[in-house]
């Protein structure tokens, strides 16, 4: 039951700039090397080189920047694939030869990385800029391309009170409105999504509260899925009030369309989100990847990051909102970044992602008999 | 050995060829001390990630829990730009969890112990390898597993690098230092040999006065030589300065008495008084002529540059051959001259010439100072060649004395150079011979040329 839907779109300053999106298929479980939905952009010129970028980012949120690409490289057709997580990292793990991306990039951080250690890319060569934070850059064939704070958001009209603005003020709120709040929450699911584990892992790191947090989330029979997008557009919608532990980028920029949504970045502590990009070893123009890195992280690159793609842009020469500098100076005290270390390999193990899971679902229904047994 | 090889020069090398040797081995020492160290101190965070990934695992249920910390991983990576692995493998081998199939210790060094490391090459990169073997305590039946961590070796090279730079630098300087300070103190410790050529380069041909320089005491040997050698270059000298007065004192002498002779025969008128007037100038004149023969031979003998000219000799003919040639002259003609040779050829080898000139001075001599009765032998065993006479003798005292050129026996003796037994002497010594004057049992002397038998 897929579909095919071919529209154009025209970038501000550029008139000819084709955008053929391309959406195959939008069921979360496509077979391992089938993209979710593919963007290409075709060269304007007869000659061409080619750019193939297989990612796990949400197409409209990237599709900026590769137009500011291609408008800087008109000779350069540029195809991107978006990936789920999972399937983006199974892809690789494998190495394949023969339907591989000139660049990968993905918000699993602890995949790629465990990617990059074995041996999967080869060096970015001198593409990153020199100013690019050195914490951002892992031998030099793993870069850190954005800044995104994990955040909570709210149906600020659908709610009573004042809005929890931490996470123990939201556990004590999910727990003093816990019968108006049924089915009415959503969160990253950690056992089917790698980012939601990530998240998962990385508060349990923060704090034992967490656990907390997660009986309360249990207790309201929070929903969970797979990715961002449907969290909010359900709490668009009004199916959900809360979400919790959205991506930022995503969650700022639907909240820019959509007032409804109060986006809120924790006060006692946020995680900041690092999408990773290689070059895998089986790239067909390696060259053609390096000078998009080249672009994504000079400065005229890193304003199209900052204000259209929302993404954190990381170069310390680019100011203002959808600045990593911005946002560390209205959160600085509370932003965690995940770093780039080998720790993160840590979250791919799969006796410690058992060990997580199994504690984060014992939390989850502690206090919750299993609602359909009690009606039937 | 080639002449032209400069102290200095090998001096210089032989020392500083060890010296170069030597920072090399240190060098190397230094280096494999360094990566000693720097494998060392990270093998203690190999040992400390393994150990806090250990703690980690629980058996529970029968069933094995593992919550790897990230922190242990990264520990792994010093630098944080180390790629890094671990593996945890059950009893029978099986990797129960891990990002790799790290291999197991290959060549284990003691098994005994609970931590081993090791480098080694895999998957195309070096990486050190830290085992664990963990027998764990607990509730029900725990297994024992292994935990395998390894890392590459960034972090490793650099350190050791950076040690081993630091003590190269150093080592580097401490050498050239010794260098500079050897070359330094040869040409230091040679100096006084430059002062040696120095002070004799600038000697003029006649400074024959000894060497006065402060030198070291090795080098004392070498100037007390040089001075040995230059007092017996004076003594040399002053003798040839004698010699040539001498010479021309006795040349002198006969020249006057010509001259003198001469200018009185010329005053007479009488035929007969210039014939005996001649026949005095004829006798005197053959004196001067010898004495002048003799001075010739002496002075043959003693140029520095006359080789003795070897050739294989007879005793018995030469003695035959000095009495015929005595025979022939005229003084000899009131004298009887024998012969004395055994059966049997002594055979030596020498110059002949000076040997059959030794054997003329010898007759002559005897003639001269009276002998009526010459004989000339030789006999074999040794091989010696003998003239005796019975004339007046010499005194055992005065026989040393004899030997120097220009001085005669007897205080009025007759006529003669002087030379005689001298050049006798001298042509002995050529030969390596043996030149002893006796008395005979019946009076008279006996001059003998003893040779040594050619061993």
């Amino acid at each position: 039951m897929s579909f095919h839907l071919k529209h154009r779109l025209t970038h501000r300053g550029l008139q000819t700039v084709a955008l053929i999106i391309l959406l195959v298929g939008s069921t979360a479980h496509a077979s391992a090397a089938r993209p979710q939905t593919t963007l290409t952009l075709e060269a304007q010129t007869p000659q061409h080189a080619q750019l193939r970028i297989d990612g796990a980012v949400d197409e409209h949120i990237i599709a900026p920047v590769l137009t500011a690409f291609q408008a800087a490289n008109p000779h350069v057709r540029v195809v991107y694939r978006n990936f789920s997580t999972e399937a983006l990292y199974h892809h690789y793990d494998h190495l394949p030869d023969q339907d591989s991306a000139d660049l990968v990039i993905s918000s699993a951080m602890s995949r790629q990385y465990a990617l990059v250690n074995e041996g999967h890319a080869q060096p970015l060569g001198a593409s990153i800029s020199d100013h690019w934070p050195r914490d951002a850059l892992w031998r030099n064939e793993l870069v850190g391309l954005s800044f995104e704070p994990i955040v909570m958001v709210f149906r600020q009209d659908l709610l009573k009170d004042a809005l929890p603005r931490s996470h123990e003020a939201l556990l004590e709120y999910l727990t003093t409105h816990r019968e108006a709040l049924q089915d009415k929450v959503v969160t990253y699911n950690p056992a089917k999504s790698d980012t939601g584990f990530t998240f998962t892992a990385q508060d349990a790191q923060q704090s034992p509260g967490y656990w907390s947090l997660i009986n309360a989330l249990g207790g309201v029979h929070a929903v969970q899925l797979d990715s961002t997008r449907p969290m909010l557009e359900g709490l668009a919608a009004g199916r959900y009030v809360i979400g919790y532990n959205l991506i930022g980028s995503y969650a700022f920029q639907a909240a820019r369309d959509n007032p409804a949504l109060t986006v809120v970045v924790p006060e006692d502590y946020a995680l900041v989100l690092q999408r990773l990009a290689f070059i895998p070893r089986s790239a067909r123009h390696p060259n053609a990847a390096r000078h998009f890195l080249a672009f994504y992280t000079s400065e005229a690159g890193q304003q199209v990051v900052a204000t259209q793609a929302m993404l954190g842009a990381l170069h310390p020469a680019t100011r203002g909102p959808g600045s990593a500098s911005a946002l560390k100076m209205g959160f600085g005290g509370s932003l965690r970044p995940i770093h780039l270390s080998p720790g993160l390999m840590a979250l791919v193990d799969p006796l410690k992602r058992q060990s997580v899971l199994s504690r984060w679902q014992r939390e989850f229904t502690r206090n919750t008999p299993p609602p359909d047994d009690s009606i039937r | 050995m080639m002449t032209s090889t400069s102290l200095a020069r090998r001096l210089s090398l032989w020392l500083l060829i060890p010296l170069a040797l030597c920072g090399a081995v240190l060098l190397v020492t230094a280096w494999n001390s360094a990566r000693h160290t720097a494998d060392r101190s990270y093998d203690r965070l190999l040992d400390a990630a393994s150990r806090a990934m250990a703690e980690q695992v629980r058996w529970q249920h029968g069933h094995l829990w593992f919550d790897l910390p990230a922190s242990a991983l990264d520990i792994l990576a010093p630098s944080g730009q180390e790629r890094v692995f671990y593996t945890l493998v059950d009893r029978t081998g099986t990797a129960l969890s891990g990002n790799a199939h790290l291999p197991t210790m290959a060549g284990h060094d003691h098994p005994s112990a609970d931590f081993s490391t090791a480098t080694l090459p895999w998957h195309g990169m070096m990486i050190r390898l830290g085992v664990r073997q963990v027998t764990p305590s607990g509730w029900g039946e725990p297994s024992p597993f292994e935990i395998r961590v390894a890392h590459t070796l960034e972090a490793r090279d650099h350190l050791a690098r950076e040690l081993f730079m630091a003590s190269a630098w150093r080592l580097l300087a401490m050498l050239i230092l010794a260098a500079l300070v050897v070359v330094w103190l040869i040409r230091r410790s040679l100096s006084p040999l430059r002062v040696i050529r120095r002070e004799l380069r600038r000697r003029s041909a006649n400074d024959l006065s000894p060497l006065a320089l402060p030198t070291p005491r090795e080098l004392k040997e070498l100037v007390n030589a040089l001075n040995d050698l230059l007092a017996r270059q004076r003594g040399a000298h002053a003798e040839q300065q004698r010699f040539i007065g001498d010479a021309s004192h006795q040349l002198r002498t006969p020249l006057a008495g010509l001259s003198a002779r001469a200018e009185l025969a010329l005053r007479q008128e009488d035929p007969a008084q210039w014939h005996a007037a001649l026949k005095v100038l004829h006798v005197t004149s053959t004196d001067a002529a010898r004495l002048a023969s003799q001075l010739l031979s002496w002075t043959r003998l003693h140029h520095p540059e006359s080789g003795l000219e070897n050739e294989a000799l007879t005793l018995s003919t030469i003695a035959r051959h000095g009495v015929v040639r005595a025979m022939e002259q005229t003084g000899f003609r009131h004298i009887d001259v024998g012969l004395d040779t055994e059966q049997g050829d002594a055979t030596i080898t020498g110059a002949g010439w000076q040997l059959e000139e030794a054997l003329a001075n010898l007759l002559d001599n005897a003639r001269r100072y009276g002998a009526s009765c010459i004989t000339v032998g030789t006999r074999a065993d040794p091989p010696s060649l003998w003239v005796e006479d019975d004339g007046p003798g010499i005194e055992a005292h005065e026989r040393a004395e004899l030997m120097k050129p220009f001085r005669r026996g007897g205080q009025n003796g007759p006529t003669g150079s002087g030379l005689g037994l001298a050049i006798v002497d001298g042509i002995a010594r050529a030969h390596g011979a043996d030149l002893t004057l006796t008395t005979p049992s019946r009076g008279g002397l006996r001059v003998t040329l003893t040779f040594r038998t050619p061993s």
